[in-house]
C-alpha cells in the first residue's frame, strides 16, 4: 500500500449528555493512503459524521492517536488545525454549506482568502476549480439561483481549489434525486482518477459501490473493511 | 495577525451585513450618535469660548499689567493684602517718571461700586479717575466719540468716557455723545463710548467711566485711596522687562526691606485664565460625564446587537471556519464590524452636530444680534470629527470584543450544526 495519509489509532469519541455517556466512537483504528477511494458506511448513528469531522481536523477525539501526514494531530493547536483544513482538506457537506449572499466564484474563492492568496490568483483559480466542476457559466449566480447538483458541484469546486490531498464528503449525495447523485459521484471518480484521495460517507449501497474500499460502523466500530472489486 | 485577503474579507463582509440590516444598524447606533454629538458640541464650546475669551483678552490689551494693592487672581491671603500700605498718586507719579522701558505708565484711582445718574435714571458701575494716556491702551478704543486730551485732563474738565455696558443701559437708543451723565451730582459731558470688552460672563467689566484725575479727586477726593498704576508695555514681548523694572522702582518708592516681599502686586490679563480654566473644566466635567453615559449605553446596545449578529451567522462562522478561517480572521471579522457600526454612528452624528452648532451660532448673531458671537466658528473643526470617529472606532471595538471572541472560539462542528 501507498504512504498513509491519515493512520488512526484506538479512536474514541464519548459525549457527555448530562449524566449520560455517549459513545459516537468506540476504538477505531484505521489507515488510509495515498489516492485510496474510500465509502464508509453504516446506519444512522453509527458515528460516520463524527468519524469524518475528526478526520477533517473539525473535531478532535476524546482518546487515540491521529497522525495525518504523519503530523500528530493532538499535539496541533487551533491555528495549525485551521490552516490544515485550509491547505490540506477538502471537504463536501450534505447541505452544501455554501455562503448564500456570495456568488458561485466568492464561495469558491473563500479557502483562498484564508490562505491569503492575491485577489487575482484567487479569481484565476476559482475559475479554473468551477470550470473542472462544469460551472464555468454559473460564476456570477448566488446559490439560490442554482440547482441542487450545481450547488454540490460548487461546493466540490471549492474543496478542491486549494489542491488538497484529500477530498471529504459527508453523504454529498443525501440531498440530491438519483440522476443528479450519480451525476455527483462521476465527478469525484473524476477527481480520484486525477490523483486525489477522496473519503465519502453515504449509506445508500450504490453510492458506496463508486469506491473501492468499503469501511462499514456500527455501533461506533468497524464491522468490516474491504476491498470493493465490483467498481 | 489576520492576512490583508482576511482583513479586505472581513472589511467586505462587515460593509456588506450593515447594508442587509441598515435600519437595525442605524437604531443601534444611536447611543453612539448622542454620545459623538455631545463631544463635538463640548468641544465646539469650549473652542468658542477661548475664542470669546481671547476676544476680551485682546481688547483689554494683552500687554498691559497692573500695578495695585490688590491681587487679581486672588492669590495671598485678604488681610494681608488689606494690611498693605496703599499706593500713593505720588508714587504713581515717581515711578511714571523712573519707568524707561514701558511705553506709558498710567495713575488710576478707581471707586469700585460708584453710581452715575443720567436724568432720573441711576446706574451703578465702576468710576475711574485717570490720565490721557489711557487713551492710546487698546482697552481705550472708542465705538463713538473719543477719549480725554491732555487738556482737558490738566484743567480738570467735566467729560466723561463711558463704558459700553453704561450706554447701552442708559442710552438703549444710542446718541450718548454730548449727553449729559451725573457723577456724584456733578454733572459731565459725555465725549466718548468705549467698544464692548466683556462678552459672556465678563460682562460686568463693561459697567465703567472714565474721567480726568483731576475731576475724580472733585468728585470722590484721594483720601484713604489705593491707586493702580497701568502700565503698557507695547507688545507681550515686553511683558517681563517692564514687569521687572517696575518691580524693581517700585520696592525702592515704598522702601522695602531688600528681604521681604513685595507689598504690591503687579496683576495682567493672564489673571483670568485661571478663571475660566474652572469654566472650562466645568464644561469638560460636565460634558465627558454626559458623553460616557452615552457611550456606555450605546456601547450595551452595541453589544447586544454585535451577539444577535453572531448568533444568527453562527452558521457561516461554522462554514469559514470548515474550510480554514483562523480564530483571529473571524475575531477580526467581527470586530471590524462592529467598529464600523461605531464610525457610522460618528458619520451619522457629524452632521447633526454641526445643523445644532450653525444654528446655535445663527440665533445668536443674526437672531439675538450678539456681535461678540461672531468670533466663534459656525463650523466643527475638523479635528474634532477626526477625535470623534476615533473615539467611536475604540468603543466598537470595546464593545465588540466580548461577541467577536465569542464567535472565534465557536465549535466548528457546532458551529455548522446551527439551523435558524
Ligand atoms: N454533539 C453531540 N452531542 C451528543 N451526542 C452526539 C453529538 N454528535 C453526535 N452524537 C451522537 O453520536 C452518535 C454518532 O453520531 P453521528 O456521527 O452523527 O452518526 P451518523 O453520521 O453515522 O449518523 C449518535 O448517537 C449521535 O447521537
Ligand atoms: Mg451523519
Amino acid at each position: 500500500m501507498s504512504k498513509a495519509i491519515i493512520d488512526i489509532e484506538h479512536l474514541v469519541k464519548r459525549y457527555e449528555m448530562g449524566d449520560e455517556e455517549v459513545y459516537a466512537l468506540r476504538d477505531v483504528s484505521l489507515t488510509i493512503g495515498d489516492n485510496e477511494y474510500v465509502a464508509i458506511m453504516g446506519p444512522s448513528g453509527s458515528g460516520k459524521s463524527t468519524l469524518m469531522n475528526i478526520l477533517g481536523c473539525l473535531d478532535t477525539p476524546t482518546s487515540g492517536k491521529y497522525l495525518f501526514n504523519g503530523a500528530n494531530v493532538a499535539e496541533m493547536d487551533d491555528d495549525d488545525l485551521a490552516s490544515i483544513r485550509n491547505r490540506e482538506i477538502g471537504f463536501v457537506f450534505q447541505t452544501f454549506n455554501l455562503l448564500p449572499r456570495a456568488t458561485s466564484l466568492k464561495n469558491v474563492e473563500l479557502p483562498l482568502v484564508y490562505a491569503g492568496v492575491s485577489a487575482e490568483e484567487r479569481t484565476r483559480r476559482a475559475s479554473e476549480a468551477l470550470a473542472r466542476v462544469q460551472l464555468a457559466d454559473r460564476m456570477s449566480h448566488k446559490p439560490n439561483e442554482l440547482s441542487g447538483g450545481q450547488r454540490q458541484r460548487v461546493a466540490i469546486a471549492r474543496a478542491i481549489v486549494t489542491a488538497p490531498c484529500i477530498i471529504l464528503a459527508d453523504e454529498p449525495t443525501g440531498n440530491l434525486d438519483t440522476k443528479t447523485g450519480q451525476d455527483i459521484m462521476s465527478l469525484f471518480s473524476d477527481l480520484w482518477k486525477a490523483g486525489n484521495t477522496v473519503i465519502l460517507v453515504t449509506h445508500e449501497e450504490d453510492v458506496a459501490q463508486h469506491a473501492r474500499r468499503i469501511i462499514r460502523l456500527r455501533d461506533g466500530k468497524i464491522e468490516s473493511d474491504t476491498q470493493n472489486h465490483h467498481a | 495577525m489576520p492576512r490583508l485577503s482576511e482583513l479586505q474579507e472581513s472589511f467586505r463582509i462587515a460593509v456588506d451585513s450593515l447594508r442587509v440590516n441598515l435600519l437595525r444598524s442605524i437604531l443601534t447606533t444611536a447611543g453612539i450618535v448622542v454620545g459623538v454629538v455631545l463631544v463635538v458640541l463640548m468641544g465646539w464650546t469650549i473652542g468658542g469660548l477661548n475664542a470669546v475669551w481671547e476676544q476680551t483678552i485682546s481688547i483689554i490689551g494683552k500687554d498691559m499689567l497692573y500695578m495695585d494693592k490688590w491681587d487679581w487672581a486672588g492669590g495671598g491671603n485678604w488681610r494681608e493684602l488689606e494690611a498693605r500700605k496703599d499706593i500713593t498718586l505720588n508714587q504713581a507719579e515717581m515711578l511714571k517718571l523712573r519707568m524707561e522701558s514701558a511705553q506709558f505708565v498710567i495713575p488710576m484711582a478707581r471707586k469700585w461700586g460708584g453710581s452715575v445718574v443720567k436724568g432720573n435714571t441711576s446706574l451703578s458701575c465702576s468710576i475711574t479717575g485717570t490720565t490721557s494716556d489711557y487713551g492710546f491702551t487698546s482697552a481705550a478704543a472708542t465705538l463713538d466719540g473719543r477719549f480725554f486730551t491732555t487738556t482737558e485732563e490738566h484743567s480738570a474738565e467735566r467729560v466723561v468716557v463711558i463704558g459700553h455696558g453704561v450706554y447701552t443701559s442708559l442710552w438703549p437708543d444710542g446718541n450718548a455723545v454730548d449727553a449729559i451723565l451725573k457723577i456724584n451730582r456733578v454733572p459731565f459731558r459725555v465725549i466718548g463710548v468705549l467698544q464692548k470688552q466683556g462678552f459672556l460672563f465678563m460682562d460686568f467689566i463693561d459697567n465703567q467711566v472714565f474721567i480726568p484725575l483731576k475731576a475724580f479727586r472733585a468728585a470722590h477726593g484721594f483720601y484713604d485711596r489705593s491707586f493702580d498704576v497701568a502700565l503698557k508695555c507695547g507688545s507681550e514681548a515686553m511683558l517681563d522687562v517692564v514687569r521687572t523694572e517696575a518691580i524693581g522702582h517700585m520696592r525702592a518708592i515704598r522702601n522695602v526691606a531688600p528681604d521681604a516681599p513685595n507689598d504690591f502686586s503687579i496683576n495682567e490679563t493672564k489673571a483670568f485664565d485661571e478663571q475660566t480654566k474652572n469654566i472650562r473644566l466645568g464644561i469638560w466635567v460636565v460634558g465627558i460625564g454626559l458623553t460616557l453615559l452615552a457611550f456606555v449605553v450605546g456601547s450595551i446596545g452595541i453589544m447586544n446587537i454585535m451577539y444577535v449578529s453572531v448568533t444568527e451567522r453562527t452558521k457561516e462562522i461554522g462554514i469559514r471556519k470548515a474550510i480554514g478561517a483562523r480564530r483571529s480572521s473571524i475575531l477580526a471579522q467581527f470586530l471590524i464590524e462592529s467598529a464600523l457600526l461605531c464610525a457610522a454612528g460618528a458619520l451619522i452624528a457629524f452632521p447633526i452636530a454641526q445643523a445644532i452648532v450653525a444654528g446655535a451660532r445663527f440665533t445668536a448673531v443674526d437672531v439675538l444680534e450678539q456681535d461678540w458671537a461672531r468670533v466663534i466658528s459656525p463650523f466643527i473643526p475638523l479635528d474634532l470629527l477626526v477625535i470623534a470617529v476615533t473615539v467611536s472606532v475604540i468603543v466598537g471595538l470595546l464593545a465588540g470584543f466580548m461577541p467577536a471572541l465569542r464567535a472565534s472560539r465557536l465549535d466548528p462542528v457546532d458551529a455548522l450544526r446551527y439551523e435558524q
